[in-house]
């Protein structure tokens, strides 16, 4: 080492990353050959460059992650569309003009239009971020590839296509996009566990989500016309449709969005209920020094869904087949 | 530390400012193990009003899924007693009907969190940590502080959460942390909703998600720096066993509330 000292100027939490990153690296992640040079000669400043691109490259990522990262690409890609053509921002002018209507709705709506910019934002960023971690767009998926009518579902109608006109009813659809993402997350983190790194970043989107589907609540409660199970609080009180608040199921097909809501706040095969009040074997309404009753234990905590449950409520609105 | 003594009752504001914890865990940095206790702030200031901690001292073995839930659990006791107080605090009083209700919201949850980690851990659990109550009577005494403190330690939540993950070995515990986390975001987002005004944006505001669409997220001993900062927790609390370095990250932390 001709620099003994440069360690003395470097952020130990930067070497920290090198440190978690070389782990990734010997529990099998690949390496290019510059890499190995520079963590072999030691050189700090020169290895961080390197791994920033290389750490599980495309290709190279273990099967169970990279299934994963590329399932989350394509929600986080259905999501940013979405905002995008509520906001008039898609490359699909089709999109743009549909949801018109409802964007001027929200434009008269103090504070509307910036959340929405704000979440599409952050849905974009989940995009890059989850392409640069390793993700494939495996659908290949476009803003032309999304039906947000929901007519792709067995029952078609289009059941969903009141959202581009009535904004009550988009925000209610909002809510149910943010709270599957967060819901999809959570059922995906154990296999992400082999690396630190990506499982740290899913954790990090997964509150983001959360973060979204809490103001959407407030949102629909300051609106006055959603009921008191749409917490203040932003937490999910109940399963099934009844989590969802829904003053409306639309008009054009109420009996397919109650049962798509159904779906979002309902259980998987592997995954409870949102109205779920067991935790680890634990009733959380029976604790002791917290008995607060059903809908405090059902708000308390979120529940997971699994990747079969996740498919089957957002695949109505692709038109690619997803699986 | 020992130049900054009248910001020891205020930290609601100032926690979790980068420089001075930078600064604070280079000089305890002791072979690899944080260790972090009141009685070293107390030490550096004889002025401040502070009870001397004589509480016993808990030791976190941050290398098991026990010491990582023990981590947890002492946030949750944290945030439990911080809103149990709040409930009746002049701040409380002076909230509106709506507000009055994710401040009751929250106060349930936390304290479910709490039990139910506490029935959980069993045997393993720390025991119940003691609070400071002239200093949480103060981050309660009005309508801002009340907000701005929610907020901090919501925030903190999240990023101990996020940060605290990866260390767990089983996926049961992981998706327990899991289902925790993301209400605690909800809470985060409800309490800078209310600060927001109808601005719309500070709910995941730029402060705390990054351009990568990232979250907060603070390793253990970042967070509990900062909570000893905060002088609310009057039991010493010490990492005896760190976890795991190899799978640390950077930190990026939740900022003071403006």
């Amino acid at each position: 080492m001709t620099t003994p000292n440069i360690l003395d100027t470097i952020d130990p939490e930067i070497i920290d990353t090198v440190a978690a990153r070389g782990a990734e690296i010997s529990a099998g992640a690949s390496t290019s050959s510059a890499l190995a040079a520079a963590l072999a000669l030691g050189s700090i400043p020169v290895a961080l460059g390197a791994l920033s691109r290389d750490v599980y490259a495309q290709g190279t990522l273990p099967t169970a992650i990279k299934n994963v990262l590329d399932f989350a690409l394509a929600l986080e890609i259905f999501e940013n569309e979405f905002y995008k053509g509520v906001l008039g921002t898609s490359a699909s002018a089709g999109l743009n003009t549909a949801f018109a209507p409802v964007r001027a709705m929200a434009a008269g709506v103090p504070g509307a239009v910036a959340t929405l910019q704000q979440i599409q934002k952050h849905e974009q960023a989940h995009v890059a971020t989850l392409l640069a971690t390793g993700a494939t767009n495996v659908f290949n998926l476009t803003a032309s590839s999304f039906d947000f009518t929901g007519n792709r579902s067995a029952m078609g109608g289009g059941p969903f296509s009141e959202a581009t006109t009535n904004l009550a009813f988009l925000l209610q659809v909002a809510q149910g996009v943010e709270d599957t993402g967060v819901r999809a997350y959570k059922g995906q983190a154990a296999n992400l566990m082999p690396s630190p790194t990506i499982l740290e970043a899913a954790l990090r989107i997964h509150s983001v989500e959360a973060r979204h589907a809490s103001r959407v609540r407030r949102m629909r409660r300051a609106a006055a016309g959603a009921p008191d199970v749409v917490r203040w609080s932003g937490t999910v009180r109940g399963g099934e449709r009844a989590a969802a608040g829904g003053t409306s199921l639309g008009t054009v097909n109420p009996t397919a969005v109650g049962q798509a809501f159904d779906k979002i706040y309902g259980a998987g095969a592997s995954t409870p209920s949102e109205s779920n009040v067991m935790q680890a074997g634990v009733n959380v309404t029976s604790l002791a020094a917290a008995a607060f009753g059903t809908e405090a234990a059902q708000e308390a905590f979120d529940e997971p869904l699994d990747r079969a449950a996740v498919v089957a409520i957002v695949q109505p609105f692709f038109i690619p087949t997803i699986s | 530390m020992a130049n900054e003594p009248k910001n020891i009752f205020m930290r609601g504001d100032q926690l979790l400012q980068s420089s001075s914890r930078r600064s604070f865990l280079q000089v305890m940095g002791l072979g690899g193990v944080i260790v972090l206790m009141p009685t070293v702030f107390t030490a550096c200031d004889d002025d401040d009003g502070i009870t001397e901690p004589t509480d016993q001292s808990y030791t976190l073995d941050l290398s098991t899924d026990v010491g990582i839930l023990n981590y947890a659990y002492a946030l949750e006791q944290l945030e439990a007693a911080y809103y149990t107080i709040a409930l009746t605090s002049a701040g409380f009083a002076a909230l509106s009907a709506d507000e009055k209700e994710v401040l009751s919201d929250l106060q349930k949850h936390e304290v479910i969190h709490r039990e139910f980690l506490k029935q959980v851990l069993g045997t393993a659990a720390i025991p119940a940590i003691n609070f400071n109550a002239t200093t949480v009577g103060t981050l309660t005494a009005n309508r801002s502080v009340l907000l701005s403190t929610s907020q901090l330690l919501e925030d903190t939540g999240v990023s101990a959460y996020n940060g605290a993950g990866k260390y767990l070995t089983s996926a049961a515990n992981l998706l327990i942390a899991g289902k925790i986390v993301s209400v605690e975001a909800r809470h985060a987002a409800a309490i800078r909703d209310i600060r927001d005004g109808t601005n719309g944006r500070l709910f995941a505001g730029d402060d705390v998600v990054n351009a990568d669409g990232l979250d907060v997220k603070a390793e253990p001993d970042t967070v509990l720096a900062a909570v000893v900062s905060l002088n609310v927790v009057t039991s010493p609390l010490s990492i005896g066993m760190s976890a795991n370095q190899s799978r640390r990250t950077p930190d990026q932390t939740a900022p003071a509330p403006t």
